[in-house]
Order: structure tokens, then C-alpha cells, then sequence
């Protein structure tokens, strides 16, 4: 006695859909188009130094959207992680003032991205708060914490330690910047979590479906808890990279950044309605702009322009998406 | 001291003395409802145990207890003697409490293998996921109970059947000492449901206790050993199944008799013809369906799972689109093909989808009723509430609803109930022709008679009622003709008069 009809032949996609089917695959042949087309018409785009250089620049965005797409994933949001990145310089740079210290400095940074991502996880999980008001609230409040305390100057880093500055301009091997080897190494490592591990699982199933999980034993605040703690953590990263870059730490650091990761993680087809997409997607997305950016850059269009075809393609993107989500429901 | 379904044998047998599970004295209240009041239950090891009543009797809100999703006010739950404390579903599962409740529990994006192991991933060495071993233990789990789907497929992509024996699986696949079924069958096909009775019956004898939840006395008198019957929260009765009849369980679940679940009040139907479909085909299902349903009476659509039945209900009341025929409601033509025309014409759909398609949870009763309607309330643009809410009570009155208030939100009405706000929502708009697709799915005895009782007062008035069932009792009790469907085909049109059970089943079989 079996149970019929498991999809028959004729049912079976093309392997062409297949593939298309696979979100990253899509997504890899955008980014390998916005390369070629670039490399055709910009002079010195596909140069070794302009390719590292690029990698560089997205490894505050790659390192961010770890954290902005698990919160996602988890069917959350948090946007305060553009106003972490100014707040956590302060405690940065000053303590490296203080003591000399980069272990200190960063210690105390990674300490101040941990409280608030205690704060926002406590407030979203446990408080039961909507995830979009309580980050738009403490990206105010960091914002302007920051803004009461340092005033229109900026604090410089007076220690000015090789090792911190190696951050901005140090390159492994004299080729990848050390900011992009953080950022793969993150990657890796949190993307082999959320597939692996069963915690990465129950993120996913958390965010696929809130009820379900909880019948399945899972603790869903936990979950949710942590994953605001994560991005919270990744966003310091991508903060003392930045301090590093910018050689100090002031009001208007990271104004905007957590737009730019939001874009480059829907684009990468991570779903705000939680439980779908992956680290790879984000990570092409950000590549994608990234390198769009760059190359429009070459071709000697103003930002203005860049910012209006990033907000079609990303609306482009996301639509072609759905489409295919309804095509493939059937519906 | 438990059986693992993937590997039995291997565990030390069950001890047949000991309770699996005995829960004494139960208590829950919500607020402004008792919903159990000093309950007794007992399963004991290696027997199916039917747990029966209408909705609001309490049945959900004790196996939700069992399940950890509710703690208890009262009471003792002692599992093989021990006396345990499950404050959530982590610690029922613990116990190896599974509980496969009615809505799906899956989630859609994740393949078929992983969520049979959603409770507990097979770890490694290293503490990663072993995929490996998921893919295929749960191969092997659905070798052994003969359930043939491909463990690598996305789960929303399978159709709600193959989902709830997923589900099942799932039960399966860790240990389990005491597994509770939610109406399990609800959307199961004949073939799905002697499946799921063989496993039910294995789980049995390895020693599993199983509670069997369901609404349906033939079911439970095929599979049950014991039945409960609760009431209004209370324990009426557990008994043997041999010591009951049809007709004492009603009586247990009702605390009455019920002589007479189809009261036929109408006259006999009109001949005015108030639909009248013709050469209708879809491109998903339908092919060449013909029919005409007249003022005054009630016609039954009856058809196996896949029949065409839904597709047929809402191609005709132009939710979802055709490729050919044309669809007259009153002498004028459904075009163009839409509800909004549909619902001016005079034609409207009762689902058999109340939540997703029929509900909004959210709103309250009088906004549920009003809402096809709205445009007759209206003054300057504006609804008239008073007026909106005197037609609304009027239906309340009429058809007994029971709400605490108008202003209720919807989703804390008994399934009977919301099925009356919505009927209430199609009358309001003063329909001609009403297709009700499964009207009874989901609803307790008690409530089913009164639902009927209001189909029959709706042909009764003059409507012309056109009914799409799967439940055989409820097409011959109710209808005045009957259409039979195979494969998006009309396959025999009789009337009540000349059908037997045997002609609709040949029939529908093709």
C-alpha cells in the first residue's frame, strides 16, 4: 500500500529553470554580467587592484549583512546597526587613546555592540515590541548619543597603532584587504552555522513559521534574542573596521549604512517575511551593488544616478522574485 | 521504556501495567470561560482512545495541555506513574508526547526530511547536522509505513494530504510513548485515511498509546478500543467502544437525542431555473460541465477527493477563471467573469477554506457579515452603522448565532457559529443562488444539524442551494438532486428518489 502521485515526469522542471530556480545561481550570473559589461566599457575595472579594492569596500557591508539577514531569516528586523557603527567608534577610540591598547579598544567595542544587541534582542523577544520600531528607536538614540557627545568634531585616534591601521590598508599576502579576509571568514563561518548547525536550523524554521517552531520545542524568544546579539556584534565589526579607515570617531559615521545593507540583503533574496534566503544570496547582493557602484563610478555617472538604479534594481529584483515564488505555488 | 518507530525491538518492552498517561482533575479556565472543569483521562500503553465532543467541549483545550502549549490550573498529569510537569511543548516532547494537531505543523520551506527530524536533528561528532542520516532515516521511516513521497521535496510544494502524513511521520520518527491524533483525516482521501489507520494500528502494537480526536462516529468506530466523550468541559463518559451505539455517543456528545439530524422543512423545490452552466471547462480541471440548478432547491455535488468539486464552486461564482462555457444566474450571463459580477448577478460562495478565504479573524462578527453588503448601508459614501448593525443582529437573531456581542472578534466564534456569520454575510447581500463548498468540514455534530437546518430554510426561501460534499450521509439527507463529478467530468445526475449509495460511488469512480 503506497501513497500516489509524488510528482510525475512531466512535472519536473527544465534543468534551465532548475538552475534559475536556485536563487544564488541566479544572482551569480547577475554579478557576472554587471562584471563583464563593466570590464567591456570601464578601462582598469577588471584589474587585480580595482577588483581587491572593491572587496574591500563591501567587506563593512558583507560583515553587517551576516547579521542583517539572520535577523531577517529569523522574520525580524534591525535597522540600528548604521548608528552602532558610530556609536561603538566612541568607545573604540577612546580607550585606544587611553591605553594603547587595540585588544582593549576592541574588547570595549565588541562589550558596547553586545549590550545593545542585548538591549534591542531583550526588547523585540522578550518585551514583544515590534523589531522595526525598537531598532528605529535605538538607531535615534545611538544616532544622537553620539551626536551629544562628540559634538561636530570629530574624536581622531591619537594612538594611531600599526595594527589598527592595518584594518583600513593592510592587505594579506599584499593583495586581499584584511577587512575582506575578516568579512570571508565571517561568512564562512556563520554560513556553515545557519546551514549546519542546528541552531542556524532553528533560525530558519523560527522565521519559516513562529508557531511551528515553538510546537517543535524551540525556545523562539532565545532564538529571536540571540540573533539581535549577532547582528549586533557583526555590525561592531564592520564599526571598527570603519573607525580604522576613517581614523576616527564621529557623528555622521555609517549615516545611512543600514539602508545599504537592507537593499543589498532583499536583493540578495533574503525574504523581510523571515525563513527564506541565505548568507551567499546576501553576500552576491552586496557584491552586485557593490561593483555596480564601482563601475558607474568608471563610466563617470554622478551618485545620483547610482542611488536611482540602485532603487530600480532593487524593486526589479524583488518583483522578478515574487514572480517566480508564484509561479512556482502555482498560483 | 519507549518505542522508537525507526528501530523497534531495540527498546526494552513496554511495561502494559502502568498508565502511559493518566491526567486527574483537570482545570483550565480563560477568561470568562471554564474550559475544563475536574477532567479524568487515561490512556493506557498499546490502546487507541477516541476523544470525542463537540467544539467548546474541551477536547483541543486538553490536548493542548498534554501538548505544553497550556499550562493547567488544576490538576495532576503522571506519565507511567511518575507525576510530571510539562510547562511547554519542549517538555511534552521530552516526554514523548507527540501531538499532531489539525493545522499543519510544517514549515514550507524546509524538504520533507528535515522536518521529520524538526524535533531533533541527528547530530555528528563535531555537533553539525548529520544530513546524511536524515535523508535516510526518513527514507527508511516512510519505507516501513508505506508512505511513498520523496523525502528531498520542498514541503509546501506537496498538496495538504501528503502534508499531514508528513506530519504523521513525524510522530514516527523519535520516541514516542503517547501520540495524539487531531482529526487527522480532515483532509485525507479514502486511500490516505486505510493508510493511516494501518499505522495508527502498528503504533498500537508496539505498546504506543494513541488518543484518535475526531468528529466522525464511523472513523472512530472503526479504529477506537475506548472512547471518551467530554461536554461543555466536563468528563461525561469513558467506555468500551463495544458498549456504545451511533446514537449514545451522540447522545453522550449532545447530553440529547438527536432523531433527526436532516430536518426536512421545505417544500418541494421550484422549477425555475436560478443557474444554468453550460460546456464550462478550466484549464486546471474542469471538462464540459453542464448543469442547472432550480429556485427552492438544494443540489449536491458529490465527488472523490480531486473530483473537481472546489474548482467547480469557484469557476461558477467566477473567483477563479475559465477557459470555456458560459454561466447564467437568473436568466443573465456571469460576464464579465468575476465575483464582483458574480455577487451583483446574485451568486455567491460559501468556502470550504473559512480562515484563508472566508474569515477575517481579526474583525469583528458585524463586519464579517456586513462586508458584501457594505454599499446598502451606505449614506453619502459613508456606512451607516446603526443600520449596518441592526441587519447584522437581525441575522444574529434569526439564525441563533451565539456571540457574546457583535463586536466579537470572529475568530472566537465556534466553527458553526462563523459559518452562520458568513452564510448571514451572502443572505445580507440577498443572493439567488448560494454554492456552499463543504459546509459541515471542521464542525461538531450538534452544530453540523443546525447548519443543515439552515441550508434546508435557505432552499426553503427560495434559494437555489448548491452543495459540494464529500460526506456521503450529508448529500442524500440534504439534497434534491445529486451530481456526481470524476476528474473534472459530470458523471451521473440523479435525483434523490433514484440515488443509492452504490449508483453515486459508481459514479464518482468514473
Amino acid at each position: 500500500m503506497s501513497l500516489a502521485s509524488t510528482a510525475s515526469a512531466k512535472d519536473q522542471p527544465s534543468l534551465l529553470a532548475r538552475l534559475f530556480a536556485r536563487q544564488e545561481l541566479a544572482l551569480l550570473v547577475c554579478l557576472i554580467l554587471v562584471l563583464a559589461f563593466f570590464s567591456a566599457t570601464v578601462e582598469n575595472f577588471f584589474s587585480v587592484r580595482n577588483m581587491t579594492n572593491v572587496l574591500g569596500q563591501a567587506s563593512l557591508a558583507l560583515t553587517a549583512g551576516i547579521g542583517c539577514a539572520i535577523v531577517f531569516i529569523s522574520g525580524e528586523v534591525d535597522i540600528s546597526i548604521g548608528s552602532l557603527l558610530a556609536t561603538i567608534a566612541l568607545p573604540l577610540i577612546i580607550i585606544m587613546n587611553d591605553t594603547n591598547s587595540l585588544l582593549l579598544g576592541v574588547s570595549g567595542a565588541l562589550l558596547f555592540g553586545l549590550i545593545i544587541g542585548v538591549v534591542n534582542g531583550y526588547l523585540v523577544a522578550y518585551a514583544g515590541i515590534n523589531s522595526l520600531i525598537v531598532t528605529l528607536g535605538t538607531m535615534f538614540i545611538m544616532r544622537g548619543g553620539v551626536y551629544l557627545y562628540t559634538g561636530q568634531r570629530a574624536i581622531p585616534d591619537d594612538a594611531s597603532l600599526d595594527s589598527f591601521i592595518a584594518l583600513s590598508d593592510g592587505r594579506l599576502f599584499n593583495i586581499i584587504p584584511y577587512s575582506a579576509v575578516i568579512a570571508i571568514v565571517l561568512l564562512a563561518a556563520f554560513g556553515y552555522m545557519m546551514q549546519h548547525r542546528p541552531f542556524g536550523r532553528q533560525i530558519y524554521a523560527v522565521g519559516g513559521n513562529q508557531e511551528v517552531a515553538r510546537l517543535a520545542g524551540y525556545d523562539v524568544r532565545r532564538v529571536k534574542f540571540i540573533c539581535f546579539i549577532i547582528s549586533a556584534l557583526l555590525a561592531t565589526v564592520a564599526g571598527i573596521i570603519l573607525a580604522a579607515r576613517v581614523g576616527s570617531a564621529q557623528h555622521t559615521a555609517g549615516l545611512n549604512f543600514e539602508f545599504q545593507v537592507v537593499a543589498a540583503t532583499v536583493l540578495g533574496g533574503v525574504s523581510l517575511a523571515g525563513g527564506i534566503g541565505s548568507l551567499t544570496g546576501m553576500a552576491l547582493g552586496v557584491l552586485i551593488l557593490q561593483f555596480l557602484s564601482n563601475g558607474l563610478r568608471g563610466l563617470g555617472l554622478p551618485t545620483e544616478w547610482q542611488l536611482v538604479i540602485t532603487g530600480m534594481i532593487i524593486i526589479a529584483a524583488v518583483a522578478f522574485d515574487e514572480a517566480k515564488r508564484r509561479r512556482a505555488n502555482g498560483g | 521504556m519507549s518505542v522508537d518507530f525507526l528501530h523497534p525491538g531495540e527498546g526494552p518492552a513496554i511495561d502494559t501495567n502502568v498508565s502511559a498517561l493518566e491526567m486527574r482533575g483537570i482545570g483550565k479556565r480563560f477568561p470568562g470561560v471554564v474550559a475544563l472543569d475536574n477532567v479524568d483521562f487515561t490512556l493506557e500503553p498499546g490502546k487507541i482512545h477516541a476523544l470525542m465532543g463537540e467544539n467548546g467541549a474541551g477536547k483541543s483545550t486538553l490536548i493542548k495541555i498534554m501538548a505544553g502549549v497550556y499550562g493547567k490550573d488544576a490538576g495532576t498529569v503522571r506519565m507511567r506513574g511518575r507525576e510530571v510537569d510539562i510547562k511547554s511543548p519542549r517538555d511534552s516532547l521530552k516526554e514523548g508526547i507527540k501531538v499532531v494537531f489539525q493545522e499543519i505543523a510544517l514549515i514550507s520551506e524546509f524538504t520533507v526530511a528535515e522536518n521529520i527530524f524538526l524535533e531533533g536533528y541527528p547530530i555528528g561528532r563535531t555537533g553539525s547536522i548529520d544530513w546524511k542520516k536524515i535523508r535516510a532515516d526518513s527514507a527508511a521511516l516512510f519505507n516501513r509505513i508505506g508512505f511513498n513521497v520523496d523525502p528531498a521535496a520542498r514541503t509546501g510544494s506537496l498538496p495538504v494530504s501528503q502534508q499531514q502524513m508528513v506530519e504523521i511521520a513525524r510522530a514516527l520518527a523519535h520516541e514516542a510513548r503517547v501520540v495524539v491524533m487531531d482529526e487527522p483525516t480532515s483532509s485525507l482521501t479514502p486511500n490516505e485515511v486505510a493508510l493511516l489507520f494501518t499505522v495508527i494500528r502498528r503504533l498500537a502494537s508496539l505498546g504506543i498509546a494513541v488518543v484518535y480526536v475526531s468528529h466522525k462516529l464511523d472513523e472512530v468506530f472503526e479504529i477506537a478500543d475506548t472512547v471518551t466523550v467530554l461536554r461543555d468541559g466536563r468528563h461525561i463518559s469513558t467506555k468500551p467502544i463495544g458498549e456504545h451505539t451511533n446514537d449514545t455517543l451522540i447522545q453522550d456528545m449532545i447530553g440529547r437525542r438527536i432523531d433527526n439530524l436532516f430536518p426536512r422543512q421545505r417544500g418541494a423545490a421550484g422549477s425555475k431555473v436560478a443557474l444554468s452552466v453550460e460546456k464550462l471547462s478550466t484549464a486546471k480541471k474542469l471538462i464540459d460541465v453542464s448543469f442547472e440548478a432550480h429556485a427552492g432547491e438544494v443540489l449536491g455535488f458529490f465527488g472523490l477527493m480531486g473530483a473537481g468539486r472546489t474548482e467547480l464552486a469557484k469557476a461558477i461564482v467566477g473567483y477563479d477563471p475559465i477557459i470555456s462555457g458560459t454561466i447564467m444566474v437568473d436568466g443573465r450571463r456571469l460576464a464579465p467573469h468575476d465575483t464582483r459580477t458574480g455577487v451583483r448577478l446574485g451568486i455567491g460562495l460559501l468556502t470550504e477554506d473559512r480562515k484563508s478565504e472566508g474569515l477575517m479573524g481579526e474583525l469583528p462578527v458585524y463586519q464579517n457579515a456586513s462586508l458584501a453588503s457594505l454599499g446598502g448601508f451606505a449614506r453619502l459614501g459613508f456606512v451607516d452603522k446603526a443600520k449596518e448593525h441592526q441587519a447584522v443582529q437581525d441575522y444574529v437573531d434569526r439564525f441563533r448565532i451565539k456571540t457574546p456581542s457583535l463586536f466579537q472578534q470572529i475568530k472566537n466564534l465556534s466553527g458553526g457559529n462563523q459559518q452562520k456569520v458568513l452564510i448571514s454575510r451572502w443572505l445580507m447581500r440577498g443572493l439567488k443562488v448560494i454554492v456552499v463548498d463543504e459546509p459541515t468540514r471542521g464542525i461538531d455534530v450538534g452544530a453540523k444539524s443546525e447548519i443543515f437546518a439552515l441550508i434546508d430554510r435557505l432552499a426553503g426561501e427560495g434559494l437555489a442551494v448548491v452543495m459540494m460534499t464529500s460526506e456521503m450521509p450529508e448529500l442524500l439527507g440534504l439534497a434534491d438532486r445529486i451530481a456526481v463529478m470524476c476528474e473534472g467530468r459530470l458523471t451521473a445526475v440523479m435525483s434523490r428518489e433514484e440515488a443509492t449509495q452504490e449508483k453515486i460511488l459508481n459514479a464518482a469512480i468514473g
